[in-house]
C-alpha cells in the first residue's frame, strides 16, 4: 500500500514539480508507425464517440485556477484553455496575436505598444486596456502572493515606494534573546514593508512601467530590451484577470485567489469552468464571449481530477477518456513505436544530478581536485541505460546544463557549434561524450581525474582501500527517480566507490535541497521561458534556487566565505550574469551566455543525466490538440469524429 | 449513567486536546513547509505568505492563536489552495460518509447473516463456504481488491465506466470498502453465535419449547453481538473517513485524500482540521459503543 500511494504522489509529484513557462519551438512527433501493427496495444482501446465533449485527464485536483497563482503545468495548460493575453501560441509553437492585434516595439527596444481587439470577459463585460493594468500590477504586488511574481523583476520599472522595506517594529528584541537562551527558534523577520509600501500595495500601484493610452492600447515600457518579453506576454502570470470579481471575492486583500476557488468565474479564454466536483472532476464549457468562439469546436472539456496512474490508463483504454498526458511507466513499452495514439512532445528541460560544493566529500581538496572528483562522477554515469531503461520515451542523453532545443534569442538554436563558439567535445556538441560508446574512454579519463584528486587505484581499476569514496545521493520519492539512484550506485560501483540512496518526501526533500543538507542531489528544471537566462540565473549566490551553495558561506548559507575547496571568486559569476541581463547586443548576449555556461560547467556542480520530453496519449478520432515546448496543450482547436 | 457520560465527554475533549497539541508540534518539526517550492519563490512573496498565516510567529504563540481561531468557529483557509476550511471539511465528509455508511451497512447486514449461517451450520458446506471466502477476504490488502474489482467490472467485462463525470457509479468502492470488515464480521458473528449457542439458557429456551427462531434471534444473536458491537463501533468511525486508496482507485473526491495531501503538502490548518474532526469522530464513536454495550447486556456496569 505504501509502495502504491508513493507512486500515485510521485506521479502527481512529476506533473506539479515541474514549473511553467512560455515560448516558441515545438515539435510534437508522431512515434506512431504503420509497419508496427504486431501486438499493437491499441487494439484494446475503445473510443468513446460522444462527438461534443472531449475527456481529458491532465493530473490531480489543481491547487489554483487563478492564472496569478498558478505554478504548475497541468494549471498553466487549464489556464491557456480558459483565458488568453496579449499574445498567444499556435499549432506551430509560433506566437501569434491574443487579446492585442498587433504590436509595435520602439527603435530601443524599450517601449512596447499593444493595439488590442475589442472582446470581452464571458460575463459579457468588455475587456480593456485597463484589465492589463490591472492585472499585470496584480501579479506583481506582493500582497498577491504570485510564485512567478519575479518575472516582473527587472522587466518593468517599478514604483519605488512599493518595494520599500524597514526594520520591523514588531521584533521584540527580549523575546528573541530568551527564545536564543531557551534553544528555541525566534522567527520574527527582521524587515517588513514599510506604511508607505503597504499603501502602494495596497492601491495595487506597483508598475509605472504599464499604461493604459486608451481602452484598446497598452503601452509597456521595460527597464532594459528584454529578448523574451513577449513570450512572457502568453504566460499565466501576464493574463489578464476580471479585476471586479477578483475584488468582491476578496474585500480585505487577505486571499487574493478567492475568486477562482469554484466553478463559475470569469475568463476571457475559449472555454469558462462551469462545474467542479473536487477530486473527482471538472467541466469546462465553451465561452461563446470568447473573441474567436467560432473556431472553437468541441462545446465540452470533461477533466477526469486523478494522479492514480492505473485509473487513469484504464479510464482511457476502456474509452472513459480521450486524452491522457501520464502513463504508466510500465505500460510505455507496450505503445511507444507500435501504437499510432502514443505521442512524444518536445519539452525544453534537464533533468540532472546537483553537487553541494560546500559537501565535506570534498573536505581537504583544492577547488581544482573537487571539480576533477565531480567531472570524474559525471564521467561514470551511463545515461543510455537510463534513458533506454528508467526514462523509456526516447529522451535525448544530456552533455549540457541549457536543455537541446532552448532558443538564443537570437535566431538559433543555444546547444550548437557556431563560426563563434565552439563547445568542448566538439563532435557531440556539448561538454563530454554521453553516449555508451564512450564508455571506456570517459572510464579511463575518470580514474586519470579521481589520481589527480588523491585517490588511489588498485590494478583490476578499483578504489584502493585507504582512500575511500563514498556520498549520500538524496532524492525525493517516485519509482523513476529511486531507480535513476540505484543506476547511478551501479555506475559508481564500477570503480568501488560506494553511493548511498537518501528517499524523502516531496516537501522534506526541497527542504534539505534548498538548505543545502546533501552532498549529491537529484534535480529538474523545465524552462519557464525560452531563453537560456532562464537556466543560468539559477546559480547566482543569492539566488533562491542556488542549491549548490556557490558563493556561499556554509555555517550561514548567505554569500561570504566560501570553503577552500568549493569554487572561489563566484562573484565573477553574479557578475557575468548581472552583464548579459544589461546586454543589448544579442550576439554579444549569446556568447556571454555560453561563457556562463562554460564556467558553471567548469565546476560540474551540475551533472546533465538527460533532457526532458513530454508523452501523452490521444484517440485516434480525436485531432487538432497542439502542445509546445513547455508541456501546454491547447484544446479549442481539437475535433473528434464518430469513428 | 449521567455522571458517567459527563465524565466521558470530558475525558474526549482532553484525548482531542492532546491529539491538537501533539499533531501541532509533530507538523511543525517535519522540515519543509507549505510554501516550500521547487522554482524559489521570492523573499517578498515568502515573508508576505509567512506573516499572513502567523508563520513568522514562534510554533507557541502559532499554537494559541490557532486553537483560539478554532474556539470561535474560525478554521481557516487551506494554505494550499485558499478555499475555507470548515465548508471543504463538510463537502469531503458528506462525500466519504455517503460512501461509508453504505459500506458499513453492506458490512453489517451482510456479516451478522452469514455469519449466523455458517454457525448454523457448522462444518457443512455452507460454513465452509462462507469461511474459505471470509479468509480470502480478510487477507487481501483493499488496493489490490480495488485494482482487482476495476480490472474484472470495468475492463473486462465492462459493467462500470472507470471514471465518468455524469454517471459516478459507487457499486465498486462500496464493495472494496465493505468487504474486509463484512469478512471480519462475519467470523466474529459465528465465533460468539457458537459460542451462545452452547450456553445454558440456550439449551433451557430449546428444552421449553421455544421454536429455532426464537432461538436464534431473542437468545443466542443479542449475546452474540456484544463483540461484534465491539468492532463496528470503530469501524463505522474509520470506514466513514475514507480511504486514500479507494478513493484513488475510484476517483472520488472524499476525506481519505484530503488527509493524506494535506500532509505531503505541509498545509497546516488543514492537516490540523482533518486530525481534530478525525480524533473526535473516534472519541464519539467509541463513547456510543460503550453505551451501545450497556443497553444490550445489562450486566455491564458503566463505571
Amino acid at each position: 500500500m505504501k509502495k502504491l500511494m508513493a507512486s500515485a504522489l510521485a506521479a502527481a509529484m512529476v506533473v506539479s514539480l515541474v514549473g511553467c513557462g512560455g515560448n516558441n519551438t515545438t515539435s510534437t512527433s508522431e512515434s506512431g508507425s504503420a509497419a508496427a501493427t504486431t501486438e499493437s496495444a491499441s487494439a484494446t482501446s475503445v473510443l468513446n464517440t460522444d462527438t461534443s465533449t472531449l475527456y481529458i485527464n491532465l493530473a490531480s485536483e489543481p491547487d489554483r485556477l487563478d492564472p496569478h497563482l498558478n505554478s504548475t503545468v497541468d494549471g498553466a495548460v487549464l489556464a491557456v484553455n480558459s483565458f488568453v493575453g496579449l499574445l498567444t501560441y499556435d499549432e506551430n509553437g509560433q506566437l501569434v496575436p491574443g487579446v492585442a492585434e498587433s504590436y509595435d516595439v520602439s527603435e530601443d527596444g524599450m517601449t512596447y505598444t499593444f493595439h488590442l481587439r475589442q472582446s470581452k470577459w464571458s460575463d459579457g463585460t468588455d475587456l480593456t486596456a485597463n484589465d492589463f493594468v490591472y492585472s499585470w500590477n496584480r501579479a506583481a504586488n506582493p500582497m498577491t502572493a504570485s510564485d512567478y511574481s519575479y518575472l516582473y523583476d527587472g522587466l518593468i520599472a517599478k514604483n519605488e515606494v512599493a518595494n520599500e522595506m524597514v526594520a520591523n517594529p514588531e521584533y521584540d528584541a527580549a523575546a528573541a534573546e530568551a527564545a536564543a537562551a531557551a534553544g528555541e527558534e525566534y522567527t520574527t523577520p527582521a524587515e517588513v514593508y514599510s506604511d508607505a509600501a503597504l499603501a502602494a500595495q495596497e492601491a495595487n500601484e506597483i508598475l509605472v512601467g504599464v499604461e493604459a493610452t486608451d481602452d484598446y492600447t497598452l503601452t509597456v515600457t521595460l527597464v532594459s530590451p528584454c529578448p523574451y518579453f513577449l513570450s512572457l506576454c502568453a504566460f499565466p502570470t501576464f493574463y489578464p484577470v476580471p479585476q471586479a470579481s477578483v475584488e468582491a471575492a476578496d474585500p480585505d486583500g487577505t486571499n487574493p485567489g478567492a475568486w477562482a476557488l469554484e466553478a463559475g468565474f470569469v475568463s476571457n479564454g475559449p472555454y469558462t469552468c462551469t462545474a467542479w466536483s473536487h477530486d473527482e472532476s471538472m467541466t469546462y464549457t465553451k465561452n461563446p464571449n470568447y473573441y474567436d468562439a467560432d473556431s472553437v469546436n468541441i462545446e465540452t472539456l470533461q477533466f477526469m481530477l486523478s494522479a492514480d496512474d492505473t485509473a487513469i490508463y484504464n479510464a482511457y483504454m476502456a474509452g472513459n477518456l480521450d486524452f491522457i498526458d501520464t502513463i504508466p511507466t510500465e505500460e510505455v513499452p507496450n505503445h511507444i513505436d507500435v501504437d499510432p495514439e502514443f505521442y512524444v512532445a518536445a519539452n525544453i528541460g534537464t533533468y540532472y544530478v546537483g553537487f553541494n560544493v560546500n559537501s565535506t566529500l570534498f573536505e581537504g581538496k583544492t577547488p581544482e581536485q573537487a571539480n576533477a572528483i565531480r567531472e570524474a562522477i559525471t564521467l561514470l554515469i551511463d545515461r543510455e541505460y537510463i534513458v533506454d531503461t528508467i526514462g523509456q520515451t526516447g529522451q535525448e542523453v544530456a552533455n549540457t546544463f541549457v536543455p537541446a532545443g532552448m532558443s538564443d534569442s537570437n535566431g538559433g538554436e543555444f546547444r550548437q557549434n557556431t563560426d563563434s563558439y565552439t563547445y568542448p567535445d566538439e563532435e557531440a556538441v556539448g561538454y563530454f561524450d554521453p553516449s555508451y560508446d564512450a564508455y571506456e574512454e570517459n572510464l579511463a579519463k575518470a580514474i586519470e581525474l579521481l589520481e589527480s584528486a588523491g585517490y588511489v587505484f588498485d590494478d583490476a581499476g578499483m578504489l584502493s582501500a585507504e582512500t575511500p569514496l563514498s556520498f549520500a545521493y538524496l532524492t525525493n520519492e517516485g519509482a523513476g527517480n529511486e531507480a535513476i539512484g540505484a543506476a547511478i550506485q551501479q555506475d559508481m560501483a564500477a570503480i568501488g566507490a560506494t553511493v548511498e540512496i537518501q528517499t524523502q518526501t516531496w516537501n522534506v526533500f526541497l527542504n534539505e535541497r534548498k538548505a543545502g543538507n546533501y552532498d549529491v542531489c537529484r534535480q529538474g528544471w523545465l524552462a519557464d521561458f525560452d531563453d537560456p537566462i532562464n537556466m543560468l540565473e539559477m546559480w547566482t549566490t543569492d539566488s533562491g534556487n542556488n542549491d549548490a551553495q556557490f558563493g556561499r558561506d556554509p555555517a550561514t548559507g548567505e554569500a561570504g566565505t566560501v570553503p577552500s575547496y568549493a569554487p572561489q571568486n563566484w562573484s565573477e559569476y553574479d557578475e557575468l550574469i548581472a552583464e548579459i541581463k544589461a546586454e543589448t547586443d544579442l550576439t554579444k548576449r549569446v556568447a556571454l551566455m555560453h561563457q556562463a555556461e562554460d564556467m558553471l560547467m567548469e565546476t560540474w556542480a551540475v551533472v546533465p543525466l538527460y533532457y526532458y520530453n513530454d508523452p501523452y496519449m490521444q484517440k485516434s478520432n480525436v485531432e487538432g490538440v497542439y502542445t509546445n515546448a513547455f508541456g501546454y496543450k491547447y484544446f479549442h482547436h481539437a475535433t473528434k469524429t464518430a469513428a | 449513567m449521567t455522571r458517567y457520560v459527563v465524565k466521558r465527554v470530558l475525558l474526549a475533549i482532553v484525548t482531542v486536546l492532546v491529539i491538537s497539541l501533539i499533531t501541532f508540534f509533530a507538523m511543525n518539526a517535519i522540515p519543509g513547509g507549505p510554501f516550500n517550492k521547487e522554482k524559489a519563490t521570492s523573499p517578498q512573496v515568502q515573508a508576505v505568505l509567512e506573516a499572513r498565516y502567523n508563520l513568522d510567529k514562534p510554533v507557541g504563540e502559532q499554537y494559541i492563536l490557532y486553537m483560539n481561531n478554532i474556539l470561535h468557529g474560525d478554521w481557516g483557509v487551506s494554505l494550499k489552495t485558499g478555499r475555507d476550511i470548515a465548508s471543504t471539511l463538510t463537502s469531503r465528509f458528506a462525500v466519504s460518509a455517503q460512501l461509508g455508511l453504505k459500506a458499513a451497512a453492506v458490512a453489517i447486514v451482510c456479516g451478522l447473516v452469514l455469519g449466523s449461517i455458517a454457525a448454523l451450520n457448522r462444518n457443512k458446506l455452507p460454513d465452509r463456504l462462507i469461511i474459505f471466502f471470509t479468509t480470502l477476504f480478510t487477507g487481501v490488502p483493499s488496493f489490490v481488491l480495488a485494482t482487482l474489482l476495476l480490472l474484472v467490472f470495468c475492463m473486462k467485462l465492462n459493467l462500470f465506466p472507470v471514471w465518468s463525470a455524469e454517471n459516478p457509479n459507487y457499486v465498486l468502492p462500496v464493495v472494496s470498502l465493505s468487504l474486509y470488515p463484512m469478512a471480519y464480521i462475519t467470523r466474529l458473528t459465528k465465533t460468539s453465535m457458537l459460542d451462545a449457542l452452547s450456553q445454558d439458557y440456550v439449551r433451557t429456551a430449546r428444552a421449553k419449547g421455544v421454536s429455532q427462531v426464537k432461538v436464534i434471534f431473542k437468545h443466542a444473536l443479542r449475546n452474540a453481538l456484544i463483540p461484534v458491537v465491539t468492532y463496528v463501533g470503530p469501524m463505522v468511525a474509520y470506514i466513514l473517513t475514507g480511504s486514500m486508496v479507494v478513493e484513488s482507485i475510484f476517483t472520488i473526491g472524499g476525506l481519505g485524500t484530503q488527509f493524506v495531501t494535506s500532509i505531503t503538502n505541509s498545509d497546516y490548518p488543514m492537516i490540523m482540521a482533518t486530525t481534530l474532526f478525525l480524533g473526535t469522530l473516534m472519541v464519539t464513536a467509541n463513547l456510543i459503543t460503550d453505551l451501545v454495550y450497556k443497553m444490550i447486556d445489562p450486566r455491564i456496569e458503566l463505571e
